[in-house]
């Protein structure tokens, strides 16, 4: 640690040394608003001779961190977790006093153990199952008081400062014989009790509460807090133990017995052994000599205390280092002590390679397997009579540990398992985070700071399917069913923890390969004021259960078991039971198969449900209710009823057929180059794709000539038919003119010209424009788009008066490159990341229909949320990439509303093309040209300067509207997710209309997509189309394109768009928010340029002109004649 | 339609007549949009399409009004030669000559100034002396204007159009153009301009050297730190090395 110092003062004289000069420019480079701005350092100063230190300095942090950056964070993180001294001697002080004021606790008379009446007002921690005990309890001070865990090693780290105090009961109250049948442990709570009523009258305790050591109800622990404003500032947790060597450990080996059968259910049996009841009695004795042995270790290595501050930093953000069964942070200093006491780390590496080793260890051993063991001579039972304890002779062996326990790392004296409470699966998610640390940290390209020390992993956004075990009353039955009463004795009675494993395994056979992964969170310690009885076991929160799937076998309706005369028949009917049949397969083999049902792949998401509650009906008698599917909200959200990924595939399907014919077309005057997708649903992220619709002819007018369909005046407005746009590109020849005006014309000649071949030799209706050419197929409408490659380029071209031909850039090239390159290039790179992760689309489609019904779609376009949705796939770090819907809109939001979109470009490595450097490249020309770049900057490979999808929009307002919308709607959704309950989650797609100043409803029987709104009205209108098979080709041209409301906006935006702002759900909204511009009604000088509606004032001879607000409410309903119905004005909220 | 005597012609400073303009005559208490009127005056301009005794001009016109319906509402004031509708004010432009109704780009609806050409010099006067009580009406019984359902109804209805008057349009333009060209190369003898050298800027990829030797590396190194270093600056200011 010293070192560590001495280097960074080093840094600060280097900075002194600087000149002034340099000073002054260092520090205008950081911004009052915390904006990056490039680096500018001259050239005297990069080239001059380098120091010694200077130069090793630099070395180490290029070598051993992937640049110097990642060194700088970890101090700065390490300085923000550390105690302040003031922490510290509020801390000291607080102590003090407590150790003072409990040393003077009175003695008190002998009195049986049952009777608590001397405890007026104070309950006991503890829960008295069975109730009998035999026993004398009195009161008495402390034989001693001391300080024990993280806080006298130097290792305690904010937020939650916790400092443990052990308060060693007097052997005179203790019996040797109280270790049996929880009579040690009743009489530890009844002097925590003691001890309470006495801290009762102390006026230097803020609060006090009961809790308990990570769930074991056997330990309850006292928590003090300071009065007043300090109470937040450290919490004193009190822990009774017994005198040293009070107990012999030799009496706590994993296979003996220490509560009788007969005491704890009435029935004399055989004893079995109690391991959990063992050690949670042995770890009570060992915190002195755990503390004595962890200062001896941290003392040889300067960097043991940060090291595990920052493993404590890990643990804490994946939600490992609380509850029951937790790797807390004792632990964490238990596992660098093995590590430097085994060499597995030296001594005098810094605090990053600590945890970069300590990560690797926990990747690559598996301590289910092979427990690791900290006592000097484990495993040989003759010990060289020179050590002087005894107890040795009688240490367990690694082998009857893990007969005992799941998961066995043995503690310094070789007779306590520390992980003893620990289940496979929490270990198993322990290696799983670390491996996948380990890779983020590995990768150049993945800032490892954030993903490992920075961002929290709460199950929701973490797990691809979180269910919630709710009632877990049920597991009290469980127990019985699945016979483990001798567990649930060990466990004392706390049947949610005796059952939890065994459920998990259960669960864990069945999902078999469709899982990566299953974990369980830890139930949390519960907490309760001292005058109140201690919480139930089926009080607990409901406990939640993760699962990471595999998408290759996860929505498998087959559950393919051995074949019929394999003895392992036996065992799979007997796990799944009357669901199991003899099937017969096209391959001939005859096996045991269960098979689910499920049509759309939407249900198919639902098996895995389905197989966890078939599975907990089966054996824990849990109902099917008990289980809240947090997955099933997103089907209702984007479609009524089904999430519309079939419905994608179709028109995929008909595209690809479209385009063969393409290809195939004789009688071309020039040939086809490509042919090309432009559209959101040929890259499966249409929020709602096109649906092949048959249409009823006696609903619309028909255009004479035979040119098609039109609306008809007083029927509801028609079903809305998408056009899927494609890009056909023509060769380049001789015979393309040169000039714009041309080319559009020759572009035209050639929609005619696709039109007669189309017509004629498939019999498609078509509609030819100059702009495109639309093909009515299969009840869909392709909109195709004729290209010429170089036209984009002569758009550019212009001659100089001179002239010399010179190239520039103007918005008409740029919005055809949009069309004609840069989103056909999108479709067919996102139709590839589907195909690679099987949940793409449905989280892009979610992600919009958010976007939309927070009117946002407008400002974050469709491709750039799809780019967003793209990046949680291929850098989701420190996650895995997403495989549900739900997890996958989860962490969008979070993405939205956590990117720091100043600093930072967003940038989405498509197919892996760009390199670590050209990365760096890309982030120090963002910052070089921060200010003239769009809000929200997002790269990709072939678009590493522009970021051509959101350089209109948004603006830094609208951004910042989502992101705090964003942001509220996480919460929202998350809450309401943890709880358990099922509740309707299209609250967070309902957006709030109290800040908006008018609002514009709408007629809905002229709204096209009402039946797709968030809350669809029940009578959504009969549209023009029937049920049934749609025609593959011919028919009367329907009606393309046409939205009224659409029309209506844009009308409304040409003519006021100076005034105020105009928002709209696109999807069946009926409501237009109107947002006057903040400084829309000041009154400005008359000028012949600024009089579009407003009125003119005159005042002393000066014209004056303010918005004519009543004319332009008047316009609001004149312009949508028959959409509008009626105007709701805000009036309060603005002045004329 | 003779101004009475108690009804004058509101003049504010800068010359302008306000008109008032209601859009339908059935609503006798809607809001009025504010016309402003003047005689064109532009001293520069010599163009032939705004006569400068005959032109008047017209600030705010709506949206809904187009050519045709401000010919009709100008009509009172004396017959109306051509009307012009533009988004800002500013000299007439040549309407793009030789191109097809299918092939003029759509215009913006938005507010729009008016250059309206009397047949003759008094619709200008009888126009700027127009009491500001007396609203002018879009939509009449007689014409009626439509807006909404109708219009957009009416506008897909218009938008499918026949392939056979495309490729009329097409063929059209497409004479013209070669018939063009021939002039062009037949006067200038077919010179192709030159092209202006821009030379393409080389990037100079960089590349990180694991072990450090030279003076640049040490530069670059040092200019890495000072980033990073600046980096760290803003986060710290920002407190986002808080890890919860």
């Amino acid at each position: 640690m010293k070192k560590k110092r001495k280097e960074s003062t080093e840094i600060k004289t280097e900075d002194q040394v600087r000149s002034q000069d340099s000073k002054r420019k260092a520090k205008g480079t950081v911004s009052d608003d915390g904006v990056l701005r490039p680096v500018k350092l001259s050239k005297k100063e990069l080239y001059k001779a380098p120091t010694v230190e200077e130069l090793n300095q630099l070395k180490e942090a290029e070598n051993l961190f992937h640049c110097s950056i990642l060194k700088m964070q970890m101090e700065e993180l390490l300085k923000e977790v550390a105690l302040s001294e003031h922490r510290k001697k509020l801390v000291d002080s607080f102590v003090q006093q407590i150790t003072d004021f409990l040393q003077c606790v009175p003695e008190s008379e002998v009195v049986e153990l049952d009777d608590i009446s001397w405890l007026a007002g104070v309950e006991v921690p503890f829960l008295l199952v069975p109730s009998t005990a035999k026993g004398k309890f009195h009161m008495e001070p402390p034989a001693s008081i001391s300080l024990v865990g993280s806080y006298p090693l130097g290792t305690c780290i904010k937020p939650k400062v916790s400092v443990d105090l052990a308060v060693t009961i007097p052997a005179s109250i203790l019996h040797p014989m109280d270790a049996i049948n929880q009579r040690y442990s009743r009489k530890r709570a009844l002097y925590l009790a003691g001890l309470a009523r006495h801290l009762s009258f102390a006026k230097c305790v803020g609060s006090l509460h009961y809790s308990c050591l990570h769930g074991n109800r056997l330990r309850p622990v006292l928590l003090l807090k300071p009065p007043g404003n300090d109470s937040s500032k450290v919490t004193l947790r009190i822990h009774a133990i017994p005198p040293p060597d009070f107990l012999k450990p030799s009496r706590f080996h994993p296979q003996k017995n220490n509560i009788r059968t007969e005491w704890f259910t009435g029935v004399a049996n055989t004893e079995p052994p109690t391991p959990h009841y063992n050690s949670t009695v042995l770890g009570d004795h060992l915190p002195l000599s755990h503390l004595q042995f962890l200062s001896a270790i941290s003392a040889q290595c300067p960097a043991f205390g940060e090291g595990v501050a920052l493993l404590k930093v890990w643990l804490r953000q994946r939600e490992l280092d609380q509850g029951a069964g937790c790797f807390c942070g004792f632990l964490a200093s238990m596992l660098m002590a093995y590590l430097l006491s085994t060499h597995k780390v030296g001594k005098t590496m810094n605090p990053y390679q600590l945890l970069r080793n300590a990560l690797h260890f926990l990747a690559s051993t598996d301590l289910t397997e092979n427990g690791i063991t900290l006592a000097k001579n484990p495993d040989s039972k003759a010990v060289s009579r020179s050590d002087s304890s005894i107890y040795l002779l009688f240490l367990p062996s690694l082998p009857e540990f893990h007969a005992a326990f799941s998961v066995v790392f043995v503690d310094p004296s070789g007779h306590l398992n520390l992980l003893a409470d620990m289940t496979v699966f929490t270990y198993k998610r322990i290696q799983h985070e670390a491996s996948l640390s380990l890779t983020f940290w590995d990768d150049p390209t993945v800032d490892g700071f954030q993903a490992l020390l920075m961002t929290p992993k709460s199950m929701l956004r973490t797990y691809d399917n979180v269910f919630k075990l709710v009632n877990l009353v049920k597991l009290q039955t469980s127990c019985k069913k699945l016979l483990l009463l001798n567990e649930l004795m060990d466990h004392s009675g706390n049947y949610v923890l005796t059952a939890l494993p065994f459920v998990l395994s259960l669960l864990q056979r069945g999902l078999g390969e469709r899982i990566h992964l299953l974990v369980h969170s830890l139930p949390q310690d519960p907490e309760w004021p001292v005058d109140s009885a201690p919480p139930k076991h089926k009080d607990q929160p409901p406990l939640s259960i993760g699962l990471l799937l595999n998408l290759e076998h996860a929505l498998s309706v087959l559950e393919r078991g051995p074949p019929a005369d394999n003895p392992k028949a036996a065992e799979f009917r007997q796990l799944w039971g009357s669901l199991s049949q003899l099937r017969r397969f096209q391959d001939g083999a005859i096996t045991e198969a269960v098979l689910w049902s499920g049509n759309s792949i939407s249900h198919r998401r639902f098996i895995v449900l389905k197989i966890i509650n078939h599975l907990l009906e089966l054996y824990v008698s849990i109902l099917a209710v008990c289980f809240i599917c947090t997955c099933s909200w997103c089907v209702f959200v984007p479609q009524n009823h089904t999430t519309g990924e079939e419905e994608s595939l179709e028109v995929v399907q008909s595209y690809d057929d479209l385009s063969r014919k393409l290809w195939q077309l004789k009688d071309l005057p020039l040939s086809i180059t490509s042919v090309q997708g432009a559209h959101q649903a040929l890259r499966y992220t249409q929020v709602f794709p096109p649906v092949p619709v048959r249409l009823d002819y006696s609903f619309f007018e028909k255009k004479k000539n035979r040119l098609g369909l039109v609306p008809k005046e007083n029927n509801p407005c028609p079903c809305y038919i998408a056009p899927i746009k494609v890009i056909v590109h023509m060769e380049g020849s001789g015979k393309w003119p040169s000039e714009p005006m041309a080319i559009r014309h020759v572009k035209a000649a050639f929609h005619i010209c696709l039109r007669e071949l189309l017509c004629n030799q498939h019999n498609y209706r078509c509609h030819a424009t100059p702009g495109y050419l639309d093909v009515w197929k299969d009840g869909l409408v392709f909109r195709i788009q004729v290209a010429y490659h170089r036209e984009p380029q002569i758009l550019r071209e212009s001659l100089t008066p001179e002239g010399m031909l010179i190239y520039r850039d103007n918005a008409e090239a740029q919005a055809l490159e949009l069309e004609t390159l840069h989103k056909p290039f999108l479709t067919s790179t996102l139709h590839g990341l589907q195909q690679q992760y099987g949940c793409f689309g449905v989280v892009c489609r979610l992600a919009k229909r958010w976007l939309a019904s927070q009117f946002l779609l407008e400002d974050i376009r469709e491709e750039a949320t799809d780019l967003l949705v793209a990046s949680l796939f291929l850098h989701p770090a420190p996650f895995t990439p997403p495989s549900s819907p739900q997890v996958g809109f989860l962490r969008f939001l979070h993405l939205l509303s956590t990117f720091d979109w100043k600093n930072n470009p967003l940038i989405v490595n498509l197919n892996g093309k760009l390199t670590a450097v050209e990365q760096t490249d890309i982030k120090n020309d963002f910052v070089a040209s921060r200010e003239s770049l769009p809000t929200m900057f997002i790269v990709t490979p072939n678009d590493k300067k522009v970021s051509v999808w959101t350089k209109e929009a948004p603006s830094v307002q609208m951004l910042q509207r989502a992101v705090m919308l964003a942001a509220e709607s996480l919460r929202v959704l998350e809450t309401r997710l943890d709880s358990g309950e099922k509740q309707d989650m299209r609250v967070a797609f309902r957006p709030p209309l109290e800040a908006y100043d008018v609002l514009i409803h709408l007629d809905s029987k002229q709204v096209p997509l009402l039946a797709k709104a968030v809350d669809p009205p029940v009578n959504t209108f009969q549209r023009g189309t029937h049920g049934g098979q749609p025609y593959a080709s011919g028919g009367a041209l329907p009606v393309i394109d046409y939205d009224p409301v659409r029309l209506y906006l844009s009308e409304l935006r040409d003519a006021f768009g100076d005034l105020a702002l105009f928002f709209y759900d696109p999807y069946g909204g009926t409501v237009i928010a109107v947002l006057w511009k903040p400084n829309a009604f000041e009154p400005k000088p008359f000028k012949t340029s600024l009089m579009n509606a407003r009125r003119v004032k005159v005042n002393d001879d000066v014209a004056t002109t303010v918005p004519n607000v009543e004319a332009i409410l008047q316009d609001f309903r004149i312009i949508g004649e028959g959409l509008v119905k009626r105007l709701e004005l805000r009036t309060e909220k603005w002045v004329v | 339609m003779a101004p009475s005597a108690d009804q004058h012609a509101r003049v504010i400073p800068g010359g302008f007549t306000v008109l008032s303009l209601r859009f339908s005559e059935d609503d006798a208490h809607a809001a009025l949009h504010q016309l402003c009127v003047k005689e064109h005056r532009v001293r520069a301009e010599s163009s032939t399409n705004r006569p400068l005794d005959r032109t008047l001009f017209v600030l705010n016109v709506p949206p809904y009004c187009t050519e045709s319906v401000i010919t009709e509402m100008f009509s009172r004031f004396g017959p109306v030669q051509s009307v012009e509708l533009k988004e800002r004010p500013g000299a007439s432009e040549p309407s793009h000559s030789g191109l097809t109704k299918h092939f003029t780009d759509k215009h913006r609806q938005c507010f729009r100034v008016a250059y309206i050409v009397f047949r003759h010099a008094s619709g200008v006067n009888a126009a700027k002396r127009h009491p500001e009580n007396v609203p002018l009406v879009v939509s009449t019984a007689e014409r009626p204007v439509r807006t909404g359902i109708h219009k957009w109804i009416q506008q897909y209805s218009d938008s499918l159009i026949k392939a056979s008057s495309l490729q009329q349009d097409i063929d059209q333009f497409m004479n013209d153009y070669d018939r063009q060209k021939e002039e062009v190369s037949v006067i200038e003898g077919s010179v192709t301009p030159p092209r202006s050298q821009t030379a393409p800027r080389t990037h100079i990829g960089r590349s990180l050297i694991s072990n450090i030797s030279s003076v640049s590396d040490i530069a670059e190194l040092r200019k890495k730190f000072e980033e990073d270093k600046q980096r760290i600056a803003v986060l710290r200011a920002q407190r986002k090395f808080r890890p919860y």
